[in-house]
């Protein structure tokens, strides 16, 4: 749609949006919030949707008849009618089954009616669940175009950079057909080429670039409420610095819905700037030894959950004294003020106790890099804040990085709640289902898959202990191996898929690990890992953090297949159910066959954190080092994997309530 | 160990930048409150206010619109260090000024913004209103123009003088009123019973409200405060004027604020007094005498049990928080409550306490706990008393109230207990002690059998009573008993003359002799005939002898039995005449006595339930109500009946029983009763005598198998309500 936007109308629309302040409804209000979401997806229900799916592929007989210019001009039509009007049912058919064919004939690829059916939950606002496989780029792209015509402008939010340049690439001759202009944003992009795409119709880009894109539009905005006067500084103002980058928010397809709205949600997006005017890295260097003088138990206790230290009388008394020293030794007055003292030492006891190299963060370079909980990822241009970063830099011993000064921040869920018309798609959101409905007001809908499925699901195995656990992993991949399947190993932490590396050398079965450490290879070794036994070579084993590509696809070869498909096995549950089935997800893509199975052992911290008691209760109910025989093993990892889910959940509930307080309470936006 | 501040706040960025100002027109007033100083910033065009500790102060004072937020932080950073305001503390400063509009910034105004404040506060206070409809207020006008026009007239009187004046004037009345104390008391009856004086007892409430409240404003007004508001508050349905006098809260002095709000039981208790000096100078029973009598009552005893009372929020609330220069005590008191529930029975840990002065510690102890028991004791009677009058209006004020005061709170407990993130850590244990404490306390009211006991009134009624009447004419001689007395069968009441008979006895005996003799001599002479015909008349006349010596010897009149002679004294008949089936006395034999008691027959189906074998009955006598004598009832005649066996049991007579209104005998009850006998039994109980005399009232007591509170309560409840729905 390359209709030009004028400066004025992109101010406009960028006022507008940071105008739209949404609020999460709270009490009753959420309550009707979520009847009256529910009583919408009464409408666009999963039957209504398939039903109008099926009719949108009825018509696939007459668009394939037509020739390329007259689907051409039949497209120009409906986008015209698109624009001019509402777009009722039969118009939305019609073009969806046109776009179809556009897609057939530009790419070769035929969409299922599984895929329409999605397509059309996306076009009514759905957050749709695919299985991991049955083709969400073309759904997506099915989707796009009806989007685009009716709200002008739609962001596409993909995974990561990578994705997004792919996607835009493979899908823009379709979107060409369509008379859509498309793009990517990407990270090396200078803010005049950003411009340029960002007024396009289709924009492709990570939630974390147009996330920053649209803040830094916000501090460039100052305090500006209109764009009335907005114009006046435009005019004065030639050189454009009042000019939004984001021209206004209007529609968003969210791509991995669950890990960009629930679990990244209240992540906060901060553009910051270094502070100059204080040096402070001798203070975290002596609050990290401080804190090392201090013991567990007597001085401090430690709330692992929480991240939270706190100090005892002892340790306080301990503290005043070794302040008095600092004092006298001539260190910075900081350590006079005895609460901003405490704090620091505070501060460097959780870094010292609730942050581990490997899980938490990694030291790349001589610099602290934090690891994504659930992604296994590197967040590499992310820091912790309020000095916590500092806290665990002067921990590592590598320098400390100036503190760094909040300019804006937002979260992703306060940011997509700005748009007002979101979709999305996920493997796995029926599990959030409730958060959805809440927070963002949308629906969730369940795609059935093309073909059945037929994953097959081991019983979960739990052990006493970690060793034991490492040990039967150990031997259920040679046992794999041995088979001909080619074996996916999901870990927790960077840490994890190291020492299973290890244990997997000391067996001689070799393997590849794909962590943050190495994620340039990603592509290539998650194509590698759907090899079976061919030749001389043995089926591939892959060791792979949570991260183990979104967004690819692991295709077993026909040896695999032949041998039972790729078997994944998880060796940890993660804190949260998406994230496992996401990652079984893997296997049994496509009705291709596949198995996967989980490890847990009583030592994980999952059941530590959020069962203890039942832990503690199953170490004295058994004997042996297995235990998956017990009634309540099962049940007790499923009730702390709710547990943390639910914890998680008030988590994010806690940072949404204080963010609509902010934004209620204080002037300015 | 003291609660965590933490220096940083994420969101110090929305304010760091910020150049607040004050709004010119904001006015600042210094008090202090139990030595310490705080800063009262008001809205004087808004009537808002909000108290600041002078650290605070001092870093609102440097909002000069020229520095920002992160300057001035700084500096207060470095004059006061630890106590300076946190990032998080100085941002919530900063949005209740600015939702208060005291501060303006030097940010547009969101058009957006302002109109959700303004809707917010709307919404808040049309939840109050609905939270408190007990106290539903309407406002009707602005009374500043009447104030300011009578302002003037009070200020020469509004200082010590004038307060003296008052007291010394108040001091007088009442020094008048006491020897007239008990006509005072007694005036009630009358007045409040007679309906054709009700709509003067309705104006005279609400015209000395209204003096009440003018009281307020004009000391307010005296003072320099606007009183922006005049309304009616809907207290319990009837309509209470009140002003909105909270300008006073700027005051500076303690004793200004003080007078603001006592200004109204002044003003009251003055009209009181003047009412005092009409009642007891005009005549007695004229209309202006009922209205002045009712005046002294409205002002003084309302005043005194309402507006004075501490534990509601009306003028003596305001009063004892100045005195005690405790502000927001009410709040304050119950955070206290719920920090020692939370710190003792949950276990949370770092939970503050709202002071950490000991003396203020106490004081919101005692008045939290005093407060909250109030509010109950409070909500029951006005309930129970409305249902009584006006049983569908008291049903729904009482469901709403229970909602409001009781059913929401637990709701808000139950979500706090649910979803509250310091309880994050102790939910397990807050959980666990809550759930045992409601079923402790369900089980403890539901379960376990509690004794229940019933009450009713009754009289003393002897079973042996006879009247004593003359059984000759005669004049009264002598007495040899009087009233009181106790005889024996048998022993002389009274003695007659009776000079008519005893003459009427001589003749008839003299004629006898001589017929007598004439009969001897007949029958000497051997006259048979008429020796026969004398000696019938003699026999005539010897009945009449026999019958005339009976009636000689009733002349002295005897006890029939034994007994205390009531009713009459003998000794007041001496010396008069007394004609035959004239009545003596009564003699009561009071070593045979009953009990008749009464039970309104909505309260009383229980007997019913009970065999009055079983049931235990306690009996205090009115005249030695220390003393317990144990009972047994004998017989329920559970056919209601309005006729009261007696007018001691009636309102009149001064017993419990409502009597019918238009019933000047005082024995016809307004309720169908049931009565029932019962006899004393001393014997059974220890070392008790038994000295009921007929006539006298006497308190029951029945205990009835044990059963739980709980159904106890249902069964009363139950009956209540069956009578009410009936009628």
């Amino acid at each position: 749609m390359s209709q030009a936007i004028t400066r004025y109308h992109a101010l406009f629309e960028a006022v507008r949006a940071r105008r739209r302040k949404p609020e999460v409804p709270k009490g009753l209000d959420a309550i009707a919030q979520q009847a009256i979401v529910r009583v919408k997806r009464l409408k666009a229900r999963r039957s209504w949707l398939m039903a109008q799916a099926k009719q949108v592929d009825a018509l696939a007989g007459d668009t394939r008849q037509l020739s390329d210019a007259a689907l051409d001009a039949d497209l120009a039509d409906a986008r015209e009618r698109f624009l001019r009007s509402r777009a009722d049912d039969e118009l939305v058919r019609r073009s969806l089954a046109m776009v179809r064919e556009a897609a057939r004939r530009e790419t070769g690829e035929d969409a299922y009616v599984v895929q329409l059916m999605a397509a059309l939950g996306l076009y009514h606002g759905r957050i749709v669940e695919m299985v991991t496989g049955e083709g969400k780029t073309l759904t997506g792209s099915l989707a796009a175009p009806l989007l685009a015509w009716k709200h002008r402008h739609l962001h596409v939010l993909t995974v990561n950079d990578y994705l997004a340049a792919r996607d835009a690439e493979s899908r823009a001759p379709i979107y060409r057909r369509c008379r859509i202009d498309v793009g990517a944003i990407q990270q090396e992009q200078d803010p005049s080429a950003r411009a340029e795409i960002y007024a396009m119709g289709i924009v492709y880009g990570t939630p974390k670039q147009i996330t920053a894109d649209y803040l830094r539009d916000q501090i460039r905005l100052g305090q500006m409420t209109s764009a009335w006067t907005g114009r006046q500084r435009m005019a004065l103002d030639a050189s454009g610095r009042a000019a939004p980058l984001v021209p206004g928010l209007h529609a968003a397809l969210v791509d991995e819905a669950d890990a960009v709205l629930i679990d990244e949600g209240v992540v906060p997006l901060i553009i910051a700037r270094s502070r100059q005017e204080e040096e402070l890295s001798e203070v975290y260097r002596q609050a990290t030894r401080l804190a090392e003088r201090l013991d567990e138990g007597p001085d401090f206790t430690i709330d692992k959950l929480r991240r939270k230290a706190e100090l005892k009388r002892r340790g306080e008394h301990r503290l005043s004294q070794m302040f008095d020293e600092l004092h006298e030794a001539g260190a910075d007055p900081i350590w006079r003020a005895q609460r901003r003292s405490e704090e620091l030492v505070r501060q460097a006891l959780v870094a010292r106790h609730c942050y581990q190299h490997g899980q938490h963060y990694h030291v790349v370079d001589g610099q602290v890099v934090i690891v994504d909980e659930y992604t296994g990822r590197f967040l590499a241009d992310r820091s912790w804040e309020h000095g916590l970063h500092q806290a665990v830099e002067a921990k590592e011993g590598v320098d400390v990085t100036a503190d760094r000064e909040t300019l804006a921040r937002m979260s992703f869920q306060r940011f997509f709640r700005s748009y007002p018309f979101l979709c999305g798609m996920t493997g796995t959101a029926a599990d959030a289902t409730g958060e959805m409905e809440k927070v963002y007001g949308r629906p969730v809908v369940v795609i059935p898959t093309n073909r059945p499925m037929i994953r097959e699901q081991g019983p979960m195995r739990v052990f006493r202990t970690q060793q034991s656990k490492w040990a039967a992993i150990v031997d259920a991949i040679d046992q794999a191996q041995r088979a001909g399947q080619p074996t996916l190993i999901g870990t927790r932490s960077i840490e994890a898929s190291e020492f299973l590396s290890a244990k997997l050398d000391q067996r001689g079965i070799s393997h590849t690990v794909l962590n943050a450490l190495n994620d340039e290879e990603e592509a290539d070794l998650i194509a590698g890992a759907g090899r079976g036994m061919s030749g001389g070579q043995v089926p591939a084993v892959t060791v792979a953090t949570n991260m183990a590509g979104r967004g690819t696809d692991i295709v077993p070869d026909p040896e695999a297949k032949a041998a039972g498909g790729l078997r994944v096995i998880l060796t940890e549950m993660h804190g949260a159910k998406r994230v496992d089935r996401q990652f079984i997800g893997r296997a049994g893509r496509q009705g291709d066959p596949g198995a996967a199975q989980v490890f847990v052992s009583l030592d994980d911290e999952l059941i530590r954190n959020h069962a203890s008691e039942l832990a503690s209760f199953l170490r004295r109910t058994t004997t042996g080092e297995e235990i998956t025989r017990h009634p309540f093993a099962r049940r007790a990892f499923e009730l702390a994997q709710r547990r943390s889910e639910a914890f998680a959940r008030r988590n994010r509930e806690g940072v949404l309530r204080q963010d609509d307080w902010i934004d209620k309470y204080l002037p300015g936006g | 160990m003291s609660a965590e501040r933490p220096t940083f706040s994420p969101f110090w960025h929305r304010v760091r930048a910020m150049r607040p100002r004050l709004r010119p027109h904001v006015q600042i007033t210094r008090q202090f409150y139990r030595g310490r100083r705080w800063h009262v910033v008001k809205d004087p065009s808004s009537n808002q206010f909000y108290r600041l500790n002078p650290i605070a102060h001092e870093f609102v004072g440097l909002f000069d619109g020229r520095r920002t937020i992160e300057e001035i932080w700084k500096i207060s950073l470095e004059r006061h260090g630890d106590a300076a305001p946190t990032q998080q503390e100085a941002i919530q400063l900063i949005s209740q000024l600015y939702n208060s509009n005291l501060l303006s910034a030097d940010v547009a105004p969101e058009t957006e913004q302002l109109l959700q404040r303004g809707r917010d506060r709307f919404k808040q206070k049309a939840t109050q209103q609905a939270i408190g409809i007990m106290y539903f207020r309407i406002r009707v006008f602005n009374p500043d123009a009447y104030l300011r026009w009578i302002e003037p007239i009070f200020r020469p009187i509004l200082n010590i003088w004038g307060f003296i004046a008052w007291a010394a004037f108040v001091i007088f009345a009442i020094s008048q009123l006491l020897p007239e104390w008990g006509r005072l008391v007694d005036g009630a009856e009358t007045i409040y019973a007679d309906p054709t004086l009700w709509p003067w007892l309705v104006v005279v409430f609400i015209v000395t409200k209204a003096i009440h409240e003018t009281g307020h404003g004009v000391i307010c007004k005296r003072f320099g405060g606007v009183v922006p508001e005049f309304g009616f508050m809907l207290l319990v349905l009837f309509p209470a004027p009140y002003v909105d006098a909270s300008a006073a809260w700027a005051f500076e002095s303690k004793w200004k604020r003080i007078a603001v709000g006592a200004g109204g039981m002044i003003f009251e208790l003055f009209v009181a007094g003047i009412a005092a000096l009409v009642w007891l100078n005009t005549q007695d029973g004229s209309l202006i005498n009922h209205i002045a009598y009712s005046a002294i009552f409205t002002a003084s005893v309302s005043t005194v049990l309402f507006n004075a009372n501490p534990l509601m929020r009306f003028d003596g609330y305001f009063i004892l928080s100045d005195l005690l220069e405790i502000p927001n005590l009410m709040q304050r008191a119950q955070n206290l409550l719920k920090h020692i529930f939370k710190k003792y029975v949950y276990g949370v840990k770092g939970d503050e306490p709202p002071t950490h002065d000991k003396g203020e510690l106490a004081i919101l102890l005692l008045y939290g706990l005093g407060a909250m028991a109030y509010r109950v004791f409070l909500f029951v009677s006005i309930t129970l008393y409305v249902m009584g009058k006006l049983f569908a209006i008291g049903l729904v004020l009482a469901v709403w109230t229970a909602g409001m005061w009781f059913i929401l709170p637990v709701g808000k407990w139950v979500h706090w207990l649910a979803t509250h993130p310091t309880l994050a850590d102790f939910r397990p244990r807050a959980i666990a002690t809550s759930l045992a404490m409601v079923f402790g306390g369900l089980a403890l009211v539901g379960l376990i059998p509690a004794p229940d006991h019933r009450r009713a009134d009754g009289v003393v009624e002897s079973l042996a009573s006879s009247g004593v009447f003359f059984e000759t004419d005669g004049f009264v001689e002598a007495a040899h008993v009087r009233i009181g007395e106790v005889v024996a069968e048998g022993d002389p009441i009274l003695t007659l003359t009776s000079p008519q008979l005893e003459s009427r006895f001589a003749r008839v005996k003299g004629r006898l002799e001589e017929l007598r003799a004439a009969e001897q001599e007949a029958r000497g002479s051997l006259k048979h005939a008429e020796a026969q015909i004398v000696a019938e008349r003699i026999s005539t006349l010897e009945r009449q002898v026999e019958f005339l010596r009976t009636k000689r010897e009733s002349l002295v009149v005897r006890a029939p039995h034994a007994g205390r002679i009531v009713t009459q004294d003998p000794g007041a008949l001496v010396g008069a005449y007394a004609r035959e089936g004239q009545g003596v006395c009564e003699v009561l034999d009071d070593t045979d006595l009953r009990v008749t008691a009464l039970l309104d027959q909505q309260e009383a189906a229980w007997p019913e339930i009970a065999e009055l074998d079983e049931l235990k009955v306690e009996m205090r006598l009115l005249s030695r109500a220390d003393e317990v004598v144990p009972a047994k009832a004998t017989r329920l005649v559970d056919a209601g009946q309005t006729d009261l066996p007696h007018a001691a049991l009636g309102f009149a007579g001064g017993g419990s029983i409502q009597t019918d209104a238009k019933d000047t005998s005082g024995l016809l009850a307004s309720h169908p009763q049931f009565v029932m006998y019962l006899e004393p039994r001393p014997e059974e109980g220890d070392g008790v005598t038994w000295t009921g005399l007929p006539g006298e009232r006497v308190k029951l007591r029945f205990t009835l198998p044990s059963k739980p509170y709980l159904v106890q309560w249902l069964d009363r409840l139950h009956k209540m309500v069956q009578g009410k729905v009936d009628v």
